[in-house]
């Protein structure tokens, strides 16, 4: 019985538990909390295999899957194995403690609200260098003036990156992020994803301001680009304080 | 030990009904909100896990369609006969199998229960994730062909497969590298094969649960891992030491290590690094990311002995050290 349970709840078990909230995320447009919505075509057919399978798997009479498979106890191993039967007490430990500790994580992902990265994530993956995933085509499309679909990340490249900071200056920007500390104002903050979530990185473009939201909040800054002795940075008109962002990052 | 077709329809039935309710439990979501920290450590541990599942989907899928529908000496008709020779053809296999590393240990899986060496299998399982289309493309986007990163990364992947597979195929007992449990599962899937066994549509179904079972634990704990590791170690402690050829090296291939990225996808994360690193550093992430991070680690463990991996492990970080110094200098 242990068997059977183990082998169905730790495979079958804790995939379909994955490709259920995969799939919940999906149904309520949350799923780009976690990955960039370009991959949804291929993780939503993936996730609903995995519970098709999950469903036929229970016509599979108990322990098909060992056929006539019995473990091969004869190895005196140091092994921490995946194993059960014939195993010494440190294997059966380690198989149980897995088991509960992958169960465990699945539960909570299952039972806990989507939700996205902290501002203090953000603010602690900082190292000071734009994310360039745009480029240099973001730097070469800005000086033409084809901005207006520009995010944070994109004006944050071409922050750091403009040769030619003056050409900037006078642009009007509407921008939406979370505030982050800085020296004279706030930073407008925003995570960029290429793929998922770990691989998020933030972006940030500097608000001049006395007045500074607390730390986290979200706000639209509609304001104009000036530069400052070569350093761009935003002259606010308007701060707004706003809702999270149904997508909160930027890809 | 046929099921009766009313209960086999009943089981199916109960399956339904338990999945449609772990549906409306992930929809409910009845729990509470995390702190901060634990919070952000579980949003990376799903990303990761959302992510990578599909990879996971797909390559157990190729692993049952090798072991199950592939006929036997299909495959094997094409495959040169000396060793070295067939391991050369088996890393470049990767090239036409795009999943990147997740799903290449279930079909590794999958080949080695058709009955291909262990030595063999590796150096497909090392290879792939680095001579693979998609990754190919993306690493071109990030990097053209600046500082010889995309080249050292291809060259070093291929080499260092097929040291690694060269290396293991002297080992006197190949089997004794597997793990029991995995070894146990190629008998049962070798003889079953041989015998005929039982009907096709029940061995995939059987070899779903099988690989998942295997895989699934590792995945899950690797990604946790994963995700605990970077909240818990501030990302400034590596970076600072950024921009020394040698311990700039050290310190992204414990990055590679640490983040766990998707080879698929890392040539982007590695390019915002690209201007406080050396190109040799990078190219050192680029090399031990898609071998041997803390997800790749869990997910191989199911599958080879501890004392292979830790070998493993050495030889690739010796490896990526030496080819990032040898990018280092020339550029």
């Amino acid at each position: 019985m242990r068997e059977y349970l183990s082998s169905r709840l730790l495979g079958v078990g804790l995939a379909a538990g994955l490709a259920a909230v995969t799939l919940v995320l999906w149904l309520n447009g949350q799923l780009a909390l976690y990955i960039n919505p370009s991959s949804n075509w291929f993780a939503v057919p993936m996730a609903l295999i995995a519970l098709v399978g999950t469903i036929l798997s229970f016509a599979l009479p108990r322990g098909a899957e060992s056929d006539h498979g019995h473990d091969h106890g004869d190895d005196h191993d140091h092994d921490h194995d995946h194993d059960h039967e014939h195993r010494s007490g440190w294997g059966t430990a380690a198989t149980v403690t897995g088991g509960i500790l992958a169960t465990g994580v699945v539960a909570a992902i299952i039972l806990t609200p989507p939700a996205t990265l902290s501002a203090e994530l953000a603010m602690q993956r900082d190292t000071g260098a734009p994310p360039l995933f745009q480029g240099a085509d973001t730097v070469a499309l800005a000086s033409t003036g084809d901005t207006a679909k520009f995010g944070v990340g994109e004006w944050a490249s071409v922050f750091a990156t403009a040769t030619n900071p003056e050409a900037f200056d006078g642009d009007t920007i509407t921008l939406t992020g979370f505030v982050t500390p800085t020296d004279g104002g706030f930073g407008l903050t925003r995570l960029v994803i290429t793929h998922c979530v770990i691989d998020a990185q933030p972006a940030r473009v500097p608000v001049v301001a006395s007045d500074v939201p607390a730390t986290g909040t979200w706000v639209t800054v509609t304001g104009t680009i000036r530069d400052a002795g070569g350093r761009l940075q935003i002259q606010p008109a308007s701060v707004q304080t706003v809702d999270q962002p149904k997508d909160p990052y930027e890809y | 030990m046929r099921a009766a077709p009313a209960r086999t329809a009943a089981a199916v039935g109960i399956g339904a009904l338990v999945i449609a309710a772990l549906v409306a439990v992930a929809f409910l979501t009845p729990g509470p909100a995390l702190p901060t920290r634990a919070q952000d450590g579980l949003t990376l541990a799903i990303s990761v896990l959302i992510e990578s599942l599909p990879f996971v989907i797909l390559g157990v899928l190729l692993s049952i369609v090798v072991q199950v529908w592939v006929p036997p000496g299909a495959i094997e008709r094409w495959m040169p006969s000396a060793p070295w020779a067939r391991r050369a053809v088996l890393s470049l296999l990767g090239m036409l199998i795009p999943v990147c590393e997740c799903g290449n240990v279930p079909f590794a899986r999958g080949l080695m229960m058709r009955g291909f060496g262990v030595a063999e299998t590796l150096t497909f399982l090392i290879a792939a994730p680095i001579v693979n289309p998609i990754v190919i493309i993306t690493t071109h986007q990030a990097f053209g062909f600046d500082d010889g990163i995309l080249i050292a990364r291809l060259l070093g992947g291929y080499a260092v497969a097929n040291l690694i597979g060269w290396l293991y195929s002297r080992h006197p007992d190949p089997d004794g590298l597997l793990t029991d449990r995995f070894r146990a599962s190629c008998e049962v899937s070798l003889e079953s094969a041989a015998h005929g066994g039982a009907g096709k549509g029940r061995r995939s179904l059987a070899q779903f649960v099988v690989e998942l079972r295997a895989v699934m634990p590792a995945l899950v704990i690797g990604s946790a891992v994963a995700g605990a590791v970077q909240v818990l170690i501030p990302r400034s402690a590596l970076l600072a030491i950024g921009s020394n050829p040698a311990l700039s090296i050290i310190a992204m291939i414990a990055l590679a290590m640490i983040v766990s990225i998707c080879s698929n996808v890392d040539a982007f994360f590695a390019l915002s690094f690209a201007s406080t690193f050396t190109p040799g550093s990078i190219v050192a992430f680029l090399l031990v990311g898609p071998l041997v991070d803390v997800k790749m680690l869990a997910l191989l463990r199911t599958t080879l002995r501890t004392k292979v991996l830790a070998g493993f492990v050495v030889i690739v970080v010796l490896f990526a050290i030496a080819v990032g110094s040898v990018v280092n200098l020339l550029a």
